[in-house]
């Protein structure tokens, strides 16, 4: 991570979902995930799924990721060892999955950390040409990342009350 | 060696994921029953036919271990159970695990390679105490 994008993200324990995505990523696909410093946004236009869970307690987060259409097809395929549609359910509960396992990587790291959490049922939708909006006096943290099988973006929001910093 | 298996999980591509990796693996011929979270479950459990269970830990309306105690009172016989389970869960799986509530887990994402070798010193005991069972009834 570039300091630049260091110091645009100050959340505490947002670095977290970083370690997670990258972790959870090399785990599914075996490749590494980069993080990227550019707007990937145009790359969302075909078509994007995207999945968010609940990490509460210590913190108080909704963690999202961003799968555009060719992304989430080439990921589902590692995931399970066969073809997945893109316009299927299968599809919506191969990235709940992932979110969810994603969530639970980051719930084990903020655990060692000495971060209380537990974490939701994760909520996908298949969208185009979406924008996120968050709540105002909301901080967010969106980190873009590239790889083998494309880009894709992961985030996290936390609302007016962040809750206990370690 | 065949075996009647009930896969629980909210997600219908885990379900589709444990099914071909069990298929896949070449331990025991199986059919298969699927139920959604732990209701449908115990809606549809029989242990009388049921012989093997894999199960997920997080489902809404009632959880993989909520499952597990509710099943275990509707038998005396050991049903093998299988967690299917993420990093996060691992320290109640293992707490399971340890109350008896659990036979062993797979630890979500895995292949069907890591499916069987997890699974097989399992499917050794189940066909060693098959062997057992009927044994003691020829003898």
């Amino acid at each position: 991570m570039t300091s630049e994008t260091q110091q645009k993200f100050s959340l505490p324990h947002s670095d977290s979902v970083l370690e997670a995505v990258k972790e959870v990523f090399t785990m599914t696909c075996g490749t590494e995930a980069t993080l990227s410093d550019a707007d990937l946004s145009d790359k969302m236009l075909d078509g994007v799924v995207i999945a968010v869970i609940s990490i509460v307690g210590d913190v108080n987060w909704s963690v999202f990721l961003g799968l555009p259409r060719s992304t989430s097809e080439q990921l589902a395929k590692s995931f399970c060892g066969f073809d997945v549609e893109f316009e299927s359910d299968d599809m919506g509960d191969v990235v709940g999955e992932l979110t969810n396992i994603l969530a639970g990587t980051c719930k084990q790291i903020l655990d060692k950390r000495g971060v209380d959490v537990e974490i939701s049922l994760p909520s996908v939708m298949r969208v185009e040409g979406i924008e996120i909006l968050v709540q105002r006096e909301s901080t967010s943290r969106k980190l873009f990342f590239e790889s083998s099988v494309g880009c894709f973006w992961a985030g996290v929001v936390s609302g007016k009350n962040p809750g206990f910093v370690a | 060696m065949d075996i009647n298996a009930m896969v629980v999980d909210d997600s219908g591509i885990m379900r589709k994921m444990v099914m071909r990796g069990l298929n896949e693996s070449g331990m025991a011929s199986f059919t298969f029953t699927e139920a959604v979270d732990g209701q449908d479950a115990l809606d549809k459990y029989d242990p009388n036919t049921v012989q093997m269970l894999f199960v997920d830990w997080n489902m809404p309306n009632m959880n993989g271990l909520e499952f597990i105690v509710e099943a275990r009172k509707k038998t005396d016989h050991h049903i093998p159970v299988v967690m299917i389970t993420t990093e996060s869960t691992m320290a109640k799986v293992e707490e399971a695990m340890e109350k008896g509530g659990v036979d062993t887990f797979v630890c979500k994402p895995f292949t069907p390679d890591a499916l069987k070798t997890k699974l097989q010193p399992l499917f050794e005991k189940i066909e060693e105490d098959s062997e057992n069972f009927f044994g003691s009834l020829a003898g």
